[in-house]
């Protein structure tokens, strides 16, 4: 199977704190890979440095090689001048609490294409369409699509926040606990939507739950102690 | 409220916090109330000799019992209008530089900067203006004293900008991190952060500075009775001397005691009074339009 992410050597600090110790680890195309650990121990930390977003935070440091095949290109994310914006597009990242921007429902998923450059006439609602359906989502709020995001119910904002990554098209996506805030039932709808979205693309999934990785991973991941081990 | 054993019973403590809550807004306007009929009585004896509309229309010429504070309103709406379109734009920059594109270092020294102006006694600014900017003002435009509209405005701008910015700074600060990384995941660059997340969500803390601004320039007396001039004709140009209304109260007071001239600061005070409120009201009517119909046509 093709890698489409490659880490090799990867250690990372946070002040004088070492979260990574040196991983070495790749991750193939169209798969669930979900990552397992306990609290603390660099699961989070580990997605973040796959789309760069830990840059934002004060006093860490990263050391290794993050390579990632984007548009049929194999890319080292740090090497080399990239830009962040299109990085971030290609590599979507959903977190644990859904986390809506303050606005309509439509314009929280025509935001990221506005922010890409697409145009109204470039077809946006029929895209914001698409993936509302994608994320079994289009039922439930066509009539709706005005509100305020932030009156959907909890799965349904994680839907949302999904559904919002995935029209950027990316070619990888991360998913930081994305059922941890969720009850049974909102989290199963999640877990269908992700093996739909396995044939698009490469996703990597934090997750606490045995029984949701056994459901969903095409791969396990064990992260102990900074290192991380492969458990299947 | 609780419910206990299927009946509803009222904690004592909540209707105690209850009442006293009520009782401070009802005191809180109660008191503003009766700073306004406490005016409004006082200038009884001018407004049974000259008409409001008189007072508000008329020139200023006590010596021919013209007692019309219309110069006066002029300066002070020249003064304050031009000082908040120079410290408006200004202040938001700052902010938005403090906030978002200054290095973390430089930004800390900009916003203690800013905290210690806010607490120069605003005489300062006067001598500052008086030794400084009226000099180049006059020389620059080679014209009058250079105690002026466009130095009272420069120097007031200076004046209510830290306030601005401060405000502007704390909602920023407001906007919930989980919608910046939200953007941030999503290739959001700082622009686009700024415009979809930091100023929507700040909207409120920005009408908000720029009332307290506004409330501020309004209330200035010191930096006009040093730097405006207190002419009491009507001003024509950016460079004419003028008196706002809070110099007027400040220097006839200094001055007189019981005259028909003294009473006119009664009037001069209820026309801040009016101004202030009318003009807090209608942003905060507008700012609720606003957002009301920006939520409206978010699609």
């Amino acid at each position: 199977m093709k890698k489409i992410i490659e880490i090799e050597n990867l250690s990372f600090y946070y002040g004088k704190q070492q979260i990574l110790d040196n991983i070495s680890v790749g991750f193939g195309s169209s798969s669930i890979a979900a990552i397992t650990g306990s609290s603390g121990s660099g699961k989070s930390t580990f997605l973040m440095i796959i789309n760069r977003l830990w840059e934002e935070l004060n006093g860490a440091r990263m050391s290794g090689r993050v390579s990632l095949f984007l548009d049929h290109e194999k890319l080292d994310i740090y090497g080399r001048a990239i830009s962040l914006s299109w990085l971030r597009r290609k590599v979507g990242m959903v977190f644990q609490i859904p986390n809506p921007l303050p606005m309509s429902i439509y314009r929280n998923l025509a935001l990221p294409l506005q922010m890409a450059g697409m145009k109204k006439k470039d077809g946006i609602g029929q895209k914001v369409e698409m993936v509302l359906r994608q994320a079994f989502l289009w039922p439930e709020v066509k009539d709706r699509l005005r509100d305020d995001a932030r009156t959907l119910s909890g799965g349904q904002q994680q839907r949302l926040c999904i559904a919002r990554a995935m029209i950027l098209q990316p070619e990888i996506l991360l998913l930081d606990e994305p059922t941890s805030s969720l009850d049974e039932k909102a989290a199963r709808k999640i877990e269908s939507l992700l093996l739909v979205l396995k044939e698009q693309c490469t996703l990597l999934m934090v997750s606490h739950d045995q029984a949701q990785v056994k459901r969903v991973a095409d791969e396990v991941l064990e992260m102990d102690g900074g290192r991380m081990s492969v458990l299947n | 409220m609780t419910k206990i054993w299927g009946k509803r019973v009222f904690s004592s403590s909540l209707l105690d916090s209850r009442f006293l809550f009520l009782a401070a807004t009802v005191v809180g306007v109660l008191l503003t109330l009766s700073i306004f009929a406490f005016m409004v009585m006082l200038g009884l004896p001018l407004f049974s000799v000259h008409s409001l509309t008189l007072l508000l229309t008329q020139a200023w010429a006590p010596d021919q019992g013209l007692y019309g504070v219309f110069p006066f309103i002029c300066g002070t709406c020249a003064i304050v209008s031009l000082s908040l379109l120079i410290a408006f734009p200004l202040s938001l920059g700052n902010a938005i530089l403090i906030h978002l594109l200054a290095p973390r270092r430089l930004a800390r020294f900009l916003h203690q900067v800013v905290k210690m102006m806010t607490g120069v006694p605003t005489v300062i600014y006067g001598f500052v203006g008086i030794f400084f900017l009226v000099p180049l003002v006059r020389e620059w435009f080679s014209r009058g004293s250079g105690m002026c509209i466009l130095s009272a405005a420069l120097l007031l701008a200076l004046l209510i900008s830290p306030t601005m910015i401060l405000v502007f700074l704390e909602s920023f600060s407001a906007i919930p991190a989980t919608h910046l990384r939200a953007l941030e995941a999503l290739g959001g660059t700082r622009r686009q952060k700024l415009l979809h997340v930091i100023l929507p969500g700040a909207r409120t803390g920005i009408i908000t500075g720029l009332l307290l601004a506004l409330g501020r320039a309004l209330g200035d007396t010191m930096i006009a009775l040093m730097v405006a001039g207190n002419a009491t004709a009507q001003p024509e140009s950016l460079l004419d001397s003028v008196r706002t209304l809070t110099a007027h109260i400040a220097l006839v007071m200094a001055a007189d005691f019981d005259s028909i001239e003294f009473k006119t600061i009664f009037a001069c005070g209820i026309i801040l009074y009016l101004w202030t409120a009318v003009l807090t009201l209608s942003l905060r009517c507008l700012h609720f339009n606003y957002a009301k119909s920006s939520h409206d046509q978010s699609l």
